[in-house]
């Protein structure tokens, strides 16, 4: 008798842990989250050299990144990866090459490393802010790795900060944002020598060998390194917090982000790219383990403390917070990716449950529509009809835009590119969903050495120069299409424009009451038609040190247009 | 003698809190379990394990249904 009373002990207790831990108490949990008021910031914010940008939350509208004005804000911006810890040389005999290119700021100051084709990017240098500022880019995604960060345990590299920190000052100069983004791409270059070659760990690249569990299983890319069982593994331990090691990288977080809490030109922090889902499956992937993770860093760095009390160090199930780790910044955007899943559908992979009631969350979205979607690993070529994503490049940013609302999120593009091979297709496509979906991009990426088929806005260096230069020359199709006018800033949420990147004519429609602050229009130097403005607004004209033009649209009550007219586009190419 | 089904419906219970699919045929396999059990005068044991399995199952659907319920809602 007594055996069956504690069996079923047993048995209920079991089923009430589980139940805790998985989509019943995720789902109490997140409910709760979307109750719980906003943390309300009572000091104010640090006088910044750019505007503060937050999420603005429109009574039942779709949220979006706002200035401090509460304009709308569009970021136009590129991914340059010389500060990744990419695996150098391709040199077997060496089991462990130090960072290719200095982590040191000096190295940079008035002057640039050699470019070197043992290296996928060139080095990230004063003058490529200068020249993202002249394409009329307001913004940057910074992608670090979490390798230099914390090479040894509890032990962050300062150095490798203040290099970053470098790259932030160049880009306050120049007005542009910084998306401080915590990369990754097939876990860590840590992972073992791919037994089909070592050249594809050049791409491996994110955590420390200290965090890189792979409990043995072998290192073999079957052709696409995402599908590498000790990738799979090594991202399994991470979700599963094996060791405290998602403990170390929330700490990792919040030490950069004690770093720029006072730094209005830091956006914010994309926490976790391309997040692969090691063995789990979705929708509890996102739902159980991912999502959590991100509350748990936005816990760790706000202190807004969602979630209940649990403890640390291994396995935290999705009901889990996490405890203040002292920074308290409650000014700075959190970017969240979504699981790669939803990469390769254009289709959400979770139910979107909410996951902090801390309002300024993003979700960063990649969409790589017929680059990396199920019909382009099938094989299928982006112009042969392809069978796949149903609902076409719109399929993506329509549904991105109901996942960022259901986590009561805006959205933005955190990721997309293409080969130059397709840019007519993708590339125009993608910028004209992002036009119509009202949301910024950040393009990957800046520069990449390579063949033709390098993804960077530039043309590769030939390699054959000496010393290699950090580039060739802007490629002209890129140039035309990413160097576009676009409303930088406008207080109507709802305005609506086009730009049109063959003949260089731009419309914008929009509303705006009187003493409403003004909509800022950019024009990059190479559109060279004529400005106009009708309705109900002024309008004024200056010129930035790239030579685009800034216009300024002030409204006096009503709706107004503004357009530019058709006219011949002047590529720069080389400088 | 225990009923079969009982451990299956716990089973699947058990699963469909992570996997909220599993939670129709645990339901299925509790209810029908129960009821046999109920039918047998006592000879079937089990009726704890096949409760426990539905009302695990139960859970999953309730938290399914919330979840996709508030999708469809919070996203529109």
């Amino acid at each position: 008798m007594r055996r069956k009373y504690v069996s079923r002990a047993l048995t209920t207790l079991v089923v009430l842990l589980l139940a805790a831990c998985t989509y019943p108490g995720a789902v109490v949990v997140s409910m709760l989250v979307r109750l719980t008021p906003p943390p309300t910031v009572s000091s104010p914010a640090p006088r910044g050299a750019l505007p503060w940008l937050h999420v603005e939350h429109p009574q039942g509208g779709q949220p979006y990144i706002a200035d401090d004005r509460g304009r709308i804000v569009l970021l136009h911006g590129a991914i340059p990866g010389g500060l990744i810890d990419f695996w150098s040389r391709g040199e077997p005999l060496i089991p462990d090459p130090a960072p290719y290119y200095p982590i040191d700021p000096a190295a940079y100051q008035g002057r640039c490393p050699d470019n070197s084709p043992a290296m996928p990017v060139p080095p990230l240098c004063e003058d490529d802010l200068a020249g993202m500022a002249a394409l009329g880019f307001n913004s940057l995604r910074l992608p670090l790795s979490w390798s230099l960060l914390e090479p040894e345990r509890g032990r962050f590299n300062v150095q490798y900060v203040d290099r970053v920190a470098q790259v932030v000052d160049w880009a306050r100069a120049l007005g542009i944002y910084v998306i401080i983004d915590m990369h990754q791409n097939a876990y860590s270059r840590y992972i073992g020598v791919p037994q089909d070659g070592i050249a594809n760990l050049r791409n491996y690249t994110g955590a420390p060998a200290w965090a890189t569990f792979t409990d043995g299983l072998p290192s073999h890319a079957y052709g696409q390194r995402e599908l590498n069982p000790a990738v799979l593994e090594a991202d399994s331990n991470f979700w599963y917090d094996r060791s405290g090691i998602q403990d170390e990288y929330i700490a990792a977080v919040a030490f950069l982000a004690k770093r720029f809490q006072d730094d209005s030109a830091v956006a914010g922090y994309s926490v976790f790219n391309e997040p692969l889902p090691g063995w789990n499956l979705p929708p509890g992937f996102e739902d159980l383990l991912l999502f959590p993770f991100y509350r748990r860093v936005i816990d760790a760095v706000t202190g807004v403390g969602d979630g209940l009390p649990c403890w640390s160090g291994f396995l935290m199930p999705a009901v889990c917070g996490y405890r203040d780790l002292g920074v308290r910044d409650q000014r700075h955007l959190f970017f969240l990716d979504t699981g790669l899943v939803r990469e390769v559908t254009d289709f959400p992979t979770h139910l979107g449950l909410p996951v902090s009631s801390y309002p300024n969350l993003v979700i960063g979205l990649h969409p790589y529509t017929h680059g990396y979607t199920i019909d382009a690993l099938m094989g299928q070529k982006p112009n042969q009809n392809p069978s796949y994503p149903w609902g076409g490049y719109d399929q993506s940013y329509s549904l991105g835009l109901r996942e960022a609302k259901a986590l009561n999120a805006a959205m933005f593009v955190a990721e997309f590119g293409n080969d130059p091979e397709w840019d007519t297709l993708i590339l125009t496509n993608e910028l004209l969903e992002q036009e119509k979906h009202l949301t910024g991009f950040a393009f990957w990426t800046w520069k990449e050495n390579g063949g033709g088929h390098s993804w960077g806005v530039y043309d590769p260096t030939k390699t054959s120069v000496m010393p290699m230069p950090s580039s060739g020359c802007l490629r002209p199709a890129r140039e035309l299409q990413l160097a576009r006018i676009y409303p930088r800033a406008s207080a109507d949420p709802h305005l609506s424009y086009h730009y049109d990147s063959n003949t260089g004519a731009f419309s914008l429609r929009a509303q705006g009451r009187p003493g409403d602050a003004a909509t800022i229009v950019y024009v990059p130097r190479e559109a060279t038609g004529e400005v106009s403005t009708t309705g109900a607004a002024t309008e004024s004209e200056s010129t930035d040190a790239g030579g685009g033009r800034i216009v300024i649209v002030s409204p006096t009550g009503g709706a107004f247009s503004v357009a530019v007219s058709a006219a011949p586009l002047a590529p720069v190419g080389c400088d | 003698m225990r009923d079969r089904a009982s451990t299956r419906a716990l089973v699947l219970g058990l699963l469909s809190l992570p996997f909220g699919v599993f939670a129709p045929f645990a339901i299925w396999s509790g209810a029908r379990s129960l009821r046999r059990i109920r039918a047998s005068n006592g000879t079937l044991q089990g009726g704890f394990r096949a409760a426990a399995g539905l009302i695990a199952a139960v859970l999953g659907l309730a938290a399914l249904i919330l979840g996709t319920a508030y999708w469809f809602l919070a996203s529109s």
